[in-house]
């Protein structure tokens, strides 16, 4: 898929307008669904997924062919949502660290029912509940956890597209799981 | 009750698919005596299988005549011009 879409690009860039209707079929659903879990509502998703897309075609003079387009892509995607997440919270927010994984004891529990509502995965409610937790994470650990869980991308990727060190990702990645498990462990 | 730190640590690095075989064994040896470390575990399993579960979905209809019909036209002129 990479040489399609690096042909594409290359007629692109020579000023092919056409050839980018390609590239916007090929990526929307993903686009779409990263911002649209990053802000969590389908108006401002389809906004930000579109803003993605323009601004990738006139800053394509920037993109490196040699380099894996889709992570140029969801880097812009990236971005766009997590300027629109700190425009809407107050700055305390950002840095605030995920409450209650500060210790990470695991000691504090008590017996909670935790069957899994097999039935149910299906249903709207979960579906919200899911979503919710996942907006509820700041914005560093929502980013990983929804590039790395719903987009299943690689370590290496998300990296990439975070400009990021590995290490940081991991660490981030851990915390967003502490996180996501106490919001969602009592379901 | 107190368990090691870097069984947490093991825990995770488990979940990235990084832990050697003598690691895993270590975790899995831990597991099995420590029912407050095994819950946790599971604990964090079954979130991810959950956010995992959301369903897929896709962009509007129209999206990418939206998104074509947004492109500055001086590019659009550059293609015509050819």
């Amino acid at each position: 898929m990479e040489t399609i879409v690096k042909k594409r690009i290359r007629q692109v860039k020579k000023g092919d307008q056409s050839a980018f209707t390609e590239i916007v079929d090929l990526y929307k659903d993903k686009i779409y669904q990263l911002c649209y879990r990053m802000v969590g509502n389908a108006h401002e998703a389809e906004d930000i997924a579109q803003e993605a897309f323009i601004r990738a075609y006139v800053n394509i003079h920037t993109y490196d062919v040699d380099k894996k387009f889709s992570s140029w892509l969801y880097r812009i995607a990236t971005n766009l949502s997590i300027d629109r997440i700190r425009k809407k919270k107050p700055d305390y927010y950002l840095d605030a660290e995920v409450s209650g994984t500060d210790g990470l004891t695991m000691y504090s529990q008590v017996a909670v029912d935790i069957a899994l509502p097999e039935d149910e995965v299906e249903t709207m409610e979960l579906q919200e509940t899911i979503q919710k937790a996942i907006l509820k994470l700041p914005d560093k650990y929502r980013s990983v956890i929804v590039l790395k869980y719903i987009d299943e991308l690689s370590l290496i990727e998300i990296s990439e597209i975070l400009n990021i060190p590995v290490g940081t990702v991991k660490t981030r990645i851990h915390r967003g799981r502490e996180a996501l498990r106490k919001q969602l462990r009592h379901l | 009750m107190s368990c090691p730190l870097d069984i947490l640590q093991l825990m995770h690095k488990h979940l990235d698919h990084e832990t050697s075989s003598e690691e895993d064994e270590h975790l899995k040896a831990h597991l099995q005596t420590c029912e407050s470390c095994s819950k946790h575990l599971y604990e964090i399993e079954k979130s991810i299988a959950l956010v995992k579960s959301t369903s897929h979905i896709e962009a509007p209809k129209d999206f990418t005549a939206a998104v074509m019909s947004k492109l500055p036209k001086e590019r659009q002129t550059v293609r015509w011009s050819r």
